[in-house]
């Protein structure tokens, strides 16, 4: 039990740089406390997150990988978000298909003013990933 | 890789990380890391000191790239590429780790939020170490812009422009320029007449040397960006040169269609050759092609026959006119709220129910009674008047969530204008709240109440009928006495909200700029760039972008003219180098990043993907499509990433 | 019913005229009686062409390979090429347009009908036929014969068909420039993503512990994507050994590709290869079968590439295959595409 108790999970967690970014970053001026598990990436856009990026993260020993961007309507490329939708959506429902735990993958909108949300959506990923413990099915094993 | 130096600047940010982060450890560790050759730690990087440290130690160890494990890179992204460049390498080398917003100010266990804090740090190396030296890019100016619509909005930022130096296209999509202020009868708070405000503003521009004004016409392609757009501009046939035209008026006399006349809500009616007003601008005729018996085959021609200067051509065709502009204006204003959708008050079927500016032609001197108020249907002066406020506003349940801004003080000036054309008549205004917030404002309603002898309700009407007797039914209660009240009113006035107009959708499909939940034209930041739009060089005015009266329109105008006289100022506009880039040899011409990309910024040339390096603002879509890796976003590609996700969990 | 006698005469007839340069087609086989992709150039070849229930390859793959070969050669391709094309090829053809692998020019599609038939499992008539090797077999509506050395055999065609021909909702080749046969599209002889719908009915566990056995037996021999039409691409993203070097290639480029996948043929590479490959075929998969079929482990590909066809027809009202015209699935959006799992 000891073990369970000292796991933390590792969340990959890709932030579009217009809105979830700065909705970390407000969350940091209101000094809203989130667990520190997950490590931001700060990309341009949700839509610039390839599904690559979300296998390699679980192949590299992630335990979770939340990719956030800005709501539908609000993206600052106006139309990235509607693609990472769509191509996320596809990685979800494969990853699940395979059997890989839902809770392992996350997409989140999470706007510039949504501090508490982000702090929110944080909090509760880690919440779901602690009963899973660590993530063994597609991290590699290196000698 | 082995020859990269990259150098580690981690700000203790006072207290601010130091308190959380074990600021010396990260920078200590950072040390450790292959590509890095210099590394130290600082109370205040972004002080004066802290920044000659960090131009310093490029200098004195060849640093060839930096980054900044500090504040958010909003804050000082900026300040520190800056000093890149002044210690002689490119900006575009340093990167900043987000390790206050997104690290110490989130957490409270200071050996988690140091691990993270060097994880965020680490990340950043392993991206900073594949960074490319980039030169912005040099865009050059059009000294042109072109506004959209010839409301008041989009006549006071073309002026202010032309005024200012700039060549200026104004293109108004009906026969006339005015918008919808010219329908206004009297503006509060002064109670001036707007006509006679507006009109000597619509000479100006129709005189102006610097003002192209394109009348009947519509955007109707947009390419191109900030500092160089290509506008194309369809120009409808208005059938008569107005140069030719004398305005005689004999075309109309003769002219057997008739049709509901838009300038008076349909309060009037006018022939299919038509001035739109006396005062219109261009001063000249229009030959509406719809409500002409035909001109293919010629069915009448009576126009032309009678028309002694000539003036009538039936052989004019669209026209299709291309505007090359450095900017571009949007002030395409607002429509009001359908009376058709709010069914509880009659859905628009109930005679002597009317929205506000079709009461304002009432009141106009110029309008379909003279300037007599006389109800519709039978043309007798009303002597009980109901105004309903907030129809279709604030209500989210049923029609708008928000509030229309204007329509308190439009009702108070309606109920003052009645009093003052029928001194015996009963004015009654039902309201949720008074909002009066202006210079002038709240005095103005308590004329109305007070001077006037309006009365006012507080309270929703249920729902209104006609009765035999030629009335109007008003049921509604009195929230303030708790009473049911019901008015045989002779004719309603419904304070409708504001909505986009059909010209603002279709300006922001055009233009492709967003659009707010209601509708309306997204502003870049609700506080700090209130005109400006997302995208560079398009910039809003008027009530395209939201609910708000002449004054506020007026200032919004000036201040995206402003805008526009300051951006136009450079010779030369710089764009980000992070733009995408194709790997030819990878490219196999599939075309997804082509149908991908926002900004078609992407179009294929022998059979490979080709960047428009202006237009691309790098959000990375294309790449993320791209099955092949054949395109990326320089400094941030994919083998960037993938190795910022290896740093991300490397403990 | 088709007559082979059809296809044989349309391709001479092209030959003849020099409106195609070649054709593709199939011929009888040399390994028992599997007929093999073939390429004929001269209108007296036309008469070794083939139509019977072993013509289960995708010729499209062909087409892809003469485009390469055109490439290589640095030549334009002059005349068109004709290709003989089942439903299932004509949609992958549909795809290849789709993505200007070639231009609907270069392509003279003689399209035939599957009608109610469709292509032999063989691994299903192996069981079938007990250890017997057959010689000869066709197809007659509910029936299939073949020949083996103990006489003629008949069984239910249901048994033997391949699974994707049992669910395959378009045996028609909709995109030709000529076509024989009857128009059978919308005919299913089994729901389609039946087997889908079982595998999916069961627990995540069960599925993962499915799953990881698959991915567990995986050689990576690359088979599989060397079969598929899709996998046109001279360098892959998850072949980490394969590179494509060009005279603008940088020496970054070359020193540091992006190792998505690792050489080693473990459980998580594995997984990382065939999830990427099922995602890189979303809304370009086209279901025929061929990477499933030569899989020498046996890994039911399919059920991954269905999951994925599933998805984009239900979530986002795609068909793959459907029009040249149309965007691709992922480049592509819908105001209203599903979005309720995102937080």
């Amino acid at each position: 039990m000891s073990e369970q108790q000292k796991y933390e999970p590792k969340i990959v967690a890709f932030l579009c740089k217009w809105c979830s970014s700065a909705g970390s970053d407000l969350a940091g001026v209101s000094r809203i406390q989130y667990p520190a598990n997950a490590t931001p990436i700060t990309v341009p856009c949700s839509g610039s997150v390839s599904p690559m990026y979300i296998l390699s993260a679980l192949k590299k020993g992630a335990d979770g990988v939340l990719v956030s961007g800005c709501h539908i309507g609000d993206c600052h490329y106006m139309e990235g978000n509607f693609l990472a939708r769509r191509k996320l959506h596809l990685v979800k429902e494969l990853l699940q298909f395979c059997g890989v735990e839902e809770n392992r993958f996350r997409m989140s909108w999470v706007s510039a003013a949504e501090g508490a949300k982000f702090a929110e959506v944080v909090k509760e990923f880690v919440e779901d990933l602690r009963p899973l413990g660590p993530q063994e099915k597609l991290k590699a094993k290196r000698a | 890789m082995s020859e990269k130096r990259t150098g580690v600047f981690v700000c203790h940010c006072g207290n601010n990380i130091a308190a959380t982060v074990d600021v010396k450890k990260v920078a200590e560790t950072m040390a450790q890391e292959g590509t890095v050759a210099y590394s130290q730690d600082y109370v205040y990087m972004c002080s004066d000191p802290g920044q000659n440290a960090v131009i310093q130690a490029i200098k004195d160890n060849q640093l060839d790239s930096v980054v900044v494990s500090c504040c958010s890179p909003s804050l000082h992204e900026k300040t520190f590429r800056d000093n890149a460049e002044r210690a002689g390498i490119s900006g575009f080398t340093c990167e900043i780790a987000n390790i206050r917003e997104q690290c110490a100010w989130v957490h409270k266990n200071r050996d988690e939020a140091t691990a993270k804090a060097i994880k965020i740090s680490r990340s950043a190396i392993r991206r900073v170490a594949r960074n490319k030296s980039l030169e912005p890019i040099a865009v050059p100016v059009v000294r042109k812009v072109m506004v959209i619509g010839g409301g008041i909005a989009g006549i006071q930022a073309a002026l202010d422009m032309a005024n200012g130096g700039l060549e200026v296209v104004l293109v108004e999509k009906l026969a006339t320029i005015g918008g919808h202020m010219l329908q206004l009868s009297e503006t509060f708070p002064t109670l001036d007449c707007s006509q006679c405000i507006l009109s000597p503003k619509m000479v100006e521009v129709s005189r102006h040397p610097k003002i192209k004004l394109m009348t009947y016409s519509e955007v109707k392609e947009v390419s191109g960006s900030v500092g160089n757009f290509q506008v194309k501009i369809l120009k409808k046939p208005t059938y008569v040169d107005p140069e030719a035209c004398k305005l005689c008026d004999e075309c109309t006399v003769v002219c057997p269609q008739v049709v509901p006349n838009e300038h008076d809500l349909g309060l009037t009616a006018r022939r299919a050759i038509y001035i739109p007003f006396a005062q219109a601008i261009p001063a000249s005729y229009t030959l509406d092609e719809d409500a002409c018996l035909g001109l293919n085959p010629i069915r009448c021609g009576k126009c032309k026959d009678v028309c002694e200067a000539g003036a009538i051509n039936y052989d004019m065709r669209p026209e299709t006119v291309t505007e090359n502009v450095g900017a571009i204006v949007v002030a395409t204003g607002f429509d009001l709220y359908p009376q058709e959708k709010i069914l509880e008050y009659g859905a628009g079927n109930v005679e002597d129910v009317l929205d506000g500016l079709q009461f304002e032609r009432l009141c106009s001197a110029s309008g379909a009674t003279k300037g007599h108020v006389l109800r519709p249907s039978d043309r007798k002066e009303p002597k009980e008047v109901v105004f309903i406020q907030c129809v279709g506003s604030r209500d989210p349940a049923q029609h708008c969530a928000y509030c229309s801004k204007i329509c308190c003080m439009y009702t108070a000036k309606h109920a003052r204008l009645y009093k003052h054309h029928v001194p015996d008549g009963k004015a009654y205004v039902f309201y949720i709240d008074i909002r009066s917030g202006g210079k002038n404002y709240e005095e103005f309603v308590q004329r109305a109440m007070e001077d006037d002898e309006t009365m006012y309700l507080r309270g929703r009407v249920s729902k209104l009928h006609r009765t035999k007797d030629g009335k109007v039914r008003v049921m509604g209660t009195d929230t303030l006495t708790g009473m049911n009240v019901e008015i045989d009113a002779d004719m309603v006035v419904l304070a409708l909200a504001m909505q986009p107009s059909k010209g603002t959708e279709e300006a922001a499909r055009v233009l492709k700029i967003g659009r707010d939940k209601d509708g309306f034209l997204a502003e870049a930041h609700p506080k700090l760039k209130p005109v400006e739009s997302v995208t560079g060089g398009i910039y809003l005015a008027g009530c395209a972008q939201g609910p708000k009266d002449i004054p506020e329109t007026v200032s919004q105008a000036s201040a995206a003219a402003a805008k526009v006289l300051g951006l136009l100022s450079q010779a030369t506009l710089s764009h980000t180098p992070t733009v995408a880039r194709v790997r030819n040899s990878h490219c196999t011409g599939c075309e997804m990043c082509v149908t991908a990309c926002p900004y078609d910024a992407i179009r294929l040339e022998n059979g490979k993907a080709v960047v428009n390096e202006v237009l691309c603002e790098g959000c990375g879509s294309c790449s993320a499509t791209c099955l092949r890796a054949a395109i990326e976003v320089r400094n941030t590609s994919p083998l960037q990433v993938n190795e910022m996700i290896e740093a991300v969990l490397s403990f | 019913m088709i007559n082979v006698q059809d296809i044989r005469d349309t391709a001479r007839d092209l030959l003849a005229k020099g409106e195609v340069r070649a054709v593709i087609g199939w011929r009888a086989g040399s390994r028992g009686m599997a007929a093999e992709p073939c390429v004929i150039t001269k209108p007296e070849e036309a008469d070794s062409l083939v139509w019977d229930p072993t013509c289960y390859h995708n010729l499209a793959l062909n087409l892809v390979n003469d485009r390469k070969e055109l490439r290589h050669a640095k030549q334009s391709p002059g005349a068109p090429i004709g290709i003989v094309a089942k439903g299932c090829d004509a949609r992958a053809i549909v795809v290849l347009l789709q993505e200007n692998y070639f231009k609907r020019e270069d392509v003279y599609i003689i399209g035939v009908s599957c009608e109610n038939s469709g292509v032999l499992d063989e691994k299903k008539l192996a069981t079938q036929l007990k250890g017997f090797a057959p010689t000869a077999a066709a197809f007659a509506g509910d029936d299939f014969s073949v020949t083996t050395a103990k006489g003629e055999n008949k069984i239910a065609a249901r048994e033997v068909m391949a699974d994707r021909c049992l669910e395959c909702r378009t045996p028609f080749p909709k995109e030709n420039n000529t076509a024989l046969g009857e128009d059978k599209t919308g005919r299913d002889i089994e729901p389609q993503f039946a087997a889908l719908q079982r595998f999916e009915a069961q627990d995540e566990a069960a599925r993962w512990d499915f799953w990881q056995r698959q991915f567990d037996r995986c050689i990576r021999c690359f088979a599989c994507r060397s079969v598929c039409p899709m996998c046109f691409c001279d360098e892959c993203v998850v072949d980490s050994i394969e590179m494509k070097i060009a005279p603008e290639t940088t020496a970054e480029e070359k020193a540091n590709r992006i190792r998505w996948v690792e050489r080693s043929a473990t459980r998580a590479e594995n997984a990382t290869y065939h999830m990427t490959r099922a995602l890189h075929l979303a809304g370009r998969c086209v279901d025929c079968g061929e990477c499933e079929r030569v899989c020498p482990v046996n890994i039911p590909l399919r059920l991954l590439n269905n999951k994925m066809e599933r998805e984009a027809r239900e979530a986002f009202g795609f068909e793959p295959g459907a029009s040249i015209g149309g965007p691709s699935l992922v480049a592509s959006f819908r105001d209203d595409d599903p979005g309720e799992f995102i937080r």
